[in-house]
């Protein structure tokens, strides 16, 4: 079993994921993100069982390694849609809908054929290696759909206060993540200080999200940066 | 359809702008897992778990340099 500080932030994690949901619930939230709410949801359910099973058969039991990847194949999939949809909040005065859907399953068809080419070549376990790749090559992609539709936001002058949270924090969570795992095999020597920070970034997401339904209200408007006033 | 088109491009050019990421940011990896969702603790890949040399998982690693991939 991991040490007690891995699980206190383990534990203030699920706390934060069941705040997100019941956040957007509280607030008139939840079918308006509904899939970002049903992510959260379905990570709450997946830390409580792999708590589960890594309390029955220990951290380096095959059991909870197959849990683990394959759900984290899953969610990240889920998180992939649900950035999909932030994409539509933007563009809905626009009309794109159909777009931002045939782009969505374009890219998503495009990362499972371009890790289906990559892990071909692998000998052994097949599967599982495409399971693994395809979550770690969507999360890249995710980084990237998350800084386009940030440039979109500023191009398209977005002023929703929640979306752009919403989206500011995803980009963060994605970053630094990224930044983490760089810096971490840079500075092998560190790997006691950035593994716990994995963790706490795993905190940050939700506990945003949750700021972001609860304090935040559909209505909020931030104000333009460039307003220009023109004499008459 | 051009704007399809249009799509289609933006698609590819996202693609190969994450994967450019990747190795980028995976280029002095040791093999473990970068994405986490959730705050728990992460165990190594279960495919690396063959014959060959595994590398130990993100939470054992040590100061010592991490083995390459045995794929």
């Amino acid at each position: 079993m991991p040490g007690l500080l891995v699980n206190f932030l383990w534990l203030v994690g699920i706390l934060a994921e069941a705040g997100v949901v019941v956040c957007a619930l509280k607030k008139g939230a939840f079918r308006r993100y509904l899939l970002l709410n049903l992510y959260m949801a379905g990570l709450l359910c997946v830390e409580l069982g792999r708590y589960k099973i890594l309390s029955e058969y220990g951290l380096k039991s095959t059991q909870f390694q197959y849990f683990y990847f394959y759900s984290d194949a899953i969610l990240t999939i889920f998180l992939y849609f649900a950035l999909c949809t932030l994409y539509s909040h933007v563009f809905s005065e626009m009309k794109a809908e159909r777009y931002v859907k045939l782009g969505a399953l374009l890219l998503l068809a495009g990362t499972a054929l371009f890790t289906y080419a990559v892990v071909q070549q692998s000998s052994a376990k097949l599967v599982t290696h495409f399971v693994v790749e395809l979550s770690q090559n969507l999360y890249f992609v995710g980084v990237v759909l998350t800084y386009v539709l940030w440039g979109a936001i500023l191009k398209l002058r977005e002023t929703r206060t929640r979306l752009i949270q919403l989206v500011l924090s995803l980009g963060l969570y994605f970053s630094f993540l990224a930044a983490n795992y760089a810096v971490r095999n840079l500075y092998p020597s560190l790997h006691t200080v950035f593994i716990p920070l994995v963790q706490i970034c795993g905190i940050f997401l939700p506990m945003a999200w949750a700021y972001a339904f609860w304090r935040l209200p559909e209505e909020a408007r931030l104000v333009p940066s460039r307003l220009a006033v023109i004499p008459r | 359809m051009s704007r399809k088109l249009a799509v289609v491009f933006l698609t590819m050019l996202i693609l190969v702008g994450a994967m450019g990421l990747k190795t980028v940011v995976t280029a002095h990896g040791d093999g473990s897992a970068i994405m986490a969702n959730g705050a728990g603790p992460a165990p190594s890949t279960p495919y690396k778990n063959g014959a060959g040399p595994a590398p130990s998982t993100p939470y054992k690693n040590g100061a010592g340099p991490a083995p390459s991939t045995p794929y």
